[in-house]
């Protein structure tokens, strides 16, 4: 299965970012969105899957972002 | 052509398409590499070609009516880029970029793409239906709104 993600970074700080992943995206993992290194926060379905290609988005936050949110 | 018939199985602009067909695709395909903040095409030139990235991630630059520019989206492996040129043949809509010291794209001119949808227009059919699909994921991108989850 590929996995074609839409990443939109939470806050509309950063641009997000579309493209396949070979292995699927679990919330709390890591993505690189552009330069930035992103915490995924939620994954929903956004379309029926289609031969291989299963259609994601994924809301993610900056790493840095988060951990400052945590303090 | 082996590794470029890989690489194009796992792109959903060519899904549907049978191994014969995806050859005649990889006649047309040009490797492309590009290092970081390289310019892979520019906004306001005339649209010859689209991309599919293969490895590393693009960035996608806006310059607006006051002639600021913003970064827009990024666009990773599998994605296709400077496909509108295509659809309307205006100039390019945007300025891409590469974001990694090694970004490699595949570059299909738009000459000998629209010559082989109508040489085999099962082909054509095909791949303006996935252009469509990648067009309309885009815009579902940029309208989504993490708010409303």
């Amino acid at each position: 299965m590929i996995y074609k993600v839409s990443y939109v970074v939470k806050g509309g700080e950063y641009p997000g970012s579309i493209k396949n992943e070979y292995e699927e995206p679990k919330v709390g993992s890591r993505v690189k969105v552009g330069p930035i290194e992103c915490e995924i926060l939620e994954i929903q379905q956004i379309m029926p899957p289609r031969g291989d290609f299963l259609f994601l988005h994924a809301t993610v936050v900056p790493v840095e972002n988060n951990k400052s949110e945590e303090k | 052509m082996e590794d470029l018939l890989q690489i194009l199985r796992r792109v959903e602009l060519f899904r549907d398409l049978t191994e014969e067909q995806l050859e005649q695709i990889g006649k047309i395909s040009k490797r492309e590499i590009y290092h970081k903040g390289e310019t892979i095409c520019k906004q306001g030139e005339p649209g010859d070609k689209m991309y599919v990235v293969s490895l590393g991630q693009v960035e996608v630059m806006v310059r607006d009516s006051k002639g600021n520019s913003y970064s827009a989206l990024y666009l990773g492996v599998g994605q296709l880029v400077g496909e509108m040129a295509l659809i309307d043949e205006g100039t390019r809509s945007a300025s891409v970029i590469g974001v990694d010291d090694e970004t490699v794209v595949y570059g299909i001119p738009n000459d000998r793409f629209t010559a082989l949808c109508v040489s085999d227009p099962e082909i054509g059919y095909i791949m303006m239906r996935n252009i469509a699909q990648d067009l309309s994921f885009k815009l579902r991108h940029r309208d989504f709104d993490p708010s409303d989850t």
